[in-house]
């Protein structure tokens, strides 16, 4: 499975579209590259990474604490 | 990976050199029961694991256990001194990556004068090769080894690609709560999504600690916060535990709900095998207490002679008789009386009249009998000799003073008067006059009764062995006996009542949890209203996204999850429709159905309409597992799983009947690139065999036949068994 279809099997879910993240049957065609619309994009996709790279659960966690601590 | 060949010698009934070559598709050896099939399988298992099923203790022992066992018979009986050597050798192409693989295991006993040595355990030799070369490099390190094991065969996957037929009912056991859960998380990816889902929970977690932290800096009553936060925690608390009790509840609830429909398809069986009994037992108590009447009744037959009068039967005319005599005789003694009474009258008379003409003792009686003694009367002075009238008449002057008036009682009182008694005897008679006329109503009045036992005592024997004979049948062919029944309907029953109190505590718990959670609102908005500065917007966003993080993992884990079972489902069925293809009567689509909310699926046959199908018998089931077990392997189809491992199974078609057996063959070569099947269904049956042979819809690489060297009667002789292999294509 590759972290694009581990990716789409999340976007899939209802949530985006309730939330206006995506619109109805746009993750289809998401891609891995495509810019991130919202902050919970970034952090699944470095929780898809973490999980797929055998990286531990903590380091996956820092890594999303510190881009979701940055105040922009 | 592709299993090429399997080498064996002197193994167990494998004496001498053997080698059986596979190629992709099924691959099928045939061979009676007893034949080898078995020991083939062990072969295979041996060389991997240093184990060997056995069939006595349906469980697996390692070669410590078995030692000379592992020795063909016959080569340890033809050896007379040395070491005799048994071995097996695998080998394992991997195309994809140019491999080959040699496993060899062995095991030698020792021959000395008869006496033999065994060695203490097997030993492993393993080597590998590259495809484009000759020769081999032996693989010494021991973590290589089990990696290259791993590769040939993972431990997850092991038990649904090698397996024993009478494993199958334990791949996927009913009883226990998570088998196709397992199988799902070993079989797919589920794994990553639980993964992902741990993280949002330590996230969301940390996050919301981060943020309560923030609100309670930024408090404008510090106290005040700290003590709802402690309120906030003590319910925190209390909701975890809650909701963990709500999981227990929910899961014994599933349990309980569960375990009641498994005993559901036995639970009419049982319900009648106790109608029965108890109809049964109410025949026994009606017969025992009828039975006690008739003995009663047949003991008061012979008192009856005597309490009823029955004894006098057929007296009625000595009655009669006797009637007539006593009237005869009572109207004869009443008229001697009436003689006798005028005869007393007569003598009285006279002595009356007597009396007036000379008193009483005049002349005295001395001198009368002095004048009898003398035959002489002093009044006349004339003789009056003896039995002259003079002489009588002195004698009756004499007799005059003894003389007094008679009645009629005197006469008689010395002669004792029968008649009292004769009346006596004729009032008895008079009054069981009476009895007779009824004796004969009551005795048959009293036979009609025993008649009436006796017929219904026999009617009950009749309906006692009638029932006891269905009570057998039942029992034959519902495999429960009376007490077995019984267990069964009240664990029913106990299941049944637990399921409803837990239905009753889960709805408590979750009323329980509503309120919680409405008090943990309240907090939240009066910790909110304490706030007097602001919390940084980062945060608030933070705590925003890793809450829809966690929302989002567990609703795609959920998803994912379910999508598989639905894909395991549709992959059952199509195997479980292609195996009964052959039998018109079977029919049923498997469900796999949820259990403990999500931790277990069971499959289930079902109709059309979604409804269970029960009764099923063990050929059914083991068909519904096998299809569930090539399922959650042609799920993967794509993956290389079903690719890379080779299926081996012996004797997997045994429970059932011979209309799957092609139907099996079909789908399993079409679900696994390799697999090596043992089987009997083709020993005999030579129609079955040719379509084995020639179906163009089995994907079919080698088959054999297996024989052994000598006749079933001789196989008591191991020291001569050995193992013949023909090709049959």
């Amino acid at each position: 499975m590759t972290k694009e279809e581990l990716l789409r099997s999340f976007l899939e879910d209802e949530l985006f579209v309730e939330k206006s993240y995506l619109k109805e049957g746009e993750y289809k065609n998401y891609r891995w590259a495509a810019p991130s619309k919202h902050k919970l994009f970034e952090v699944l996709k470095t929780s898809i990474e973490g999980e797929l790279s055998n990286e531990s659960p903590q380091i996956t966690e820092k890594k999303i604490n510190q881009f979701l601590n940055k105040q922009t | 990976m592709i299993l090429e060949s399997i080498e064996i010698a002197n193994f167990m009934c494998y004496a001498g050199s053997n080698k059986f070559e596979f190629t992709e598709g099924i691959n099928v050896i045939i061979g009676d029961n007893g034949y080898g099939k078995s020991k083939l399988f062990d072969a295979f298992y041996w060389v991997m694991y240093n184990e060997c099923f056995d069939t006595n203790k349906k469980k697996f022992q390692k070669s410590p256990f078995l030692k000379k066992l592992i020795v063909s018979d016959k080569a340890i009986s033809e050896t007379k001194e040395g070491i005799i050597t048994a071995s097996v050798i695998l080998t394992f192409k991997n195309l994809d990556k140019g491999n080959v693989y040699i496993l060899e295991r062995n095991y030698s006993v020792k021959k000395e004068d008869d006496i033999l040595i065994e060695d203490i355990d097997s030993k492993e030799v393993v080597w590998q090769k590259d495809l484009h070369y000759l020769t081999a490099k032996e693989v010494t390190d021991s973590e290589q080894i089990s990696r290259i094991k791993k590769t040939i065969l993972p431990d997850n996957i092991k038990p649904y690609m090698w397996f024993q037929g009478e494993q199958v009912e334990s791949i996927i056991d009913f009883n226990k709560t998570d088998t196709l859960t397992q199988a799902i998380n070993v079989l797919s990816n589920i794994t990553r999504y639980d993964h992902i889902k741990e993280i949002s929970e330590n996230l969301k977690e940390s996050t919301t600690k981060e943020f309560n932290k923030k609100q309670r800096d930024l408090s404008s009553d510090k106290d005040k916060s700290s003590n709802l936060e402690l309120q906030r925690n003590h319910i925190l608390d209390r909701l975890k535990e809650l909701q963990k009790q709500e999981l227990q509840i929910q899961d014994t609830k599933a349990t309980a709900e569960e375990k009641s429909e498994q005993l559901l398809n036995k639970i009419s069986d049982a319900q009648k095998i106790k109608e029965v009994e108890a109809k049964r037992k109410s025949i026994e108590k009606n017969l025992e207490e009828t039975q006690e009447e008739f003995t009663e009744e047949q003991k008061l037959l012979h008192k009856k002679l005597f309490t009823n009068k029955w004894v006098l039967k057929g007296t009625e005319k000595l009655f009669v008789e006797y009637s007539s005599l006593y009237n005869n005789y009572e109207q004869t003694k009443l008229k001697q009386e009436l003689t006798k009474q005028a005869r007393i009258e007569s003598e009285n008379q006279i002595m009356i009249e007597l009396h007036a003409r000379l008193p009483v003792d005049v002349p005295e009686p001395i001198h009368l009998e002095n004048m009898l003694s003398n035959e002489h009367c002093l009044v006349c002075d004339r003789e009056a000799p003896l039995g002259s009238d003079a002489y009588i008449k002195i004698k009756e002057l004499l007799d005059r003073s003894k003389t007094k008036v008679k009645s009629i009682e005197s006469e008689d009182s010395n002669i004792h008067d029968f008649g009292a008694d004769l009346r006596k005897l004729y009032q008895n008679g008079l009054g069981l006059s009476h009895n007779i006329k009824n004796i004969d109503d009551d005795i048959t009045s009293t036979f009609r009764r025993l008649r009436k036992l006796d017929k219904k005592r026999k009617t009950l024997t009749d309906d006692l062995n009638a029932i006891e004979s269905e009570i057998n049948s039942l029992i034959v062919d519902t495999a429960l006996n009376v007490h077995q029944a019984n267990d069964l309907l009240n664990q029913y029953n106990a299941q049944n009542e637990l399921a409803k109190r837990a239905i009753t505590q889960e709805n408590s718990t979750a009323n329980e949890i509503l309120k919680r959670k409405q008090e943990l609102q309240q907090l939240d908005i009066e910790l909110g209203r304490l706030v007097s500065g602001e919390i940084p917007a980062y945060l608030i966003e933070k705590l925003k996204v890793v809450e829809e993080f966690n929302t989002l993992a567990h609703s795609t884990r959920r998803r994912v999850f379910d999508s598989l079972v639905k894909i395991l489902e549709t992959e059952a069925n199509q195997h479980y429709q292609l195996m009964t293809q052959g039998n018109m009567s079977a029919r049923g689509i498997i469900k796999l159905k949820e259990l403990n909310s999500g931790k277990n699926y069971m499959p289930e046959l079902t109709d059309e309409n979604g409804n269970v199908l029960m009764q099923l018998n063990t050929g059914n089931i083991i068909l519904i597992k096998l299809a569930t077990i090539m399922a959650i392997i042609s799920a993967r189809q794509g993956s290389r799983d079903t690719d890379l491992y080779t299926l081996i199974t012996d004797a997997p078609m045994s429970v059932f009947g011979e209309d799957y057996t092609i139907g099996f063959c079909k789908t399993v070569s079409n679900v696994y690139r390799q697999s090596i099947i043992m089987s009997k269904e083709f020993y005999k049956n030579m129609e079955l065999r040719n379509q084995l042979l020639t179906n163009p819809d089995i994907k079919l690489g080698k088959v054999y036949l297996i024989t052994p060297s000598i006749p079933e009667n001789s196989r008591a002789n191991r020291n001569q068994l050995s193992t013949n292999i023909q090709a049959l294509n």
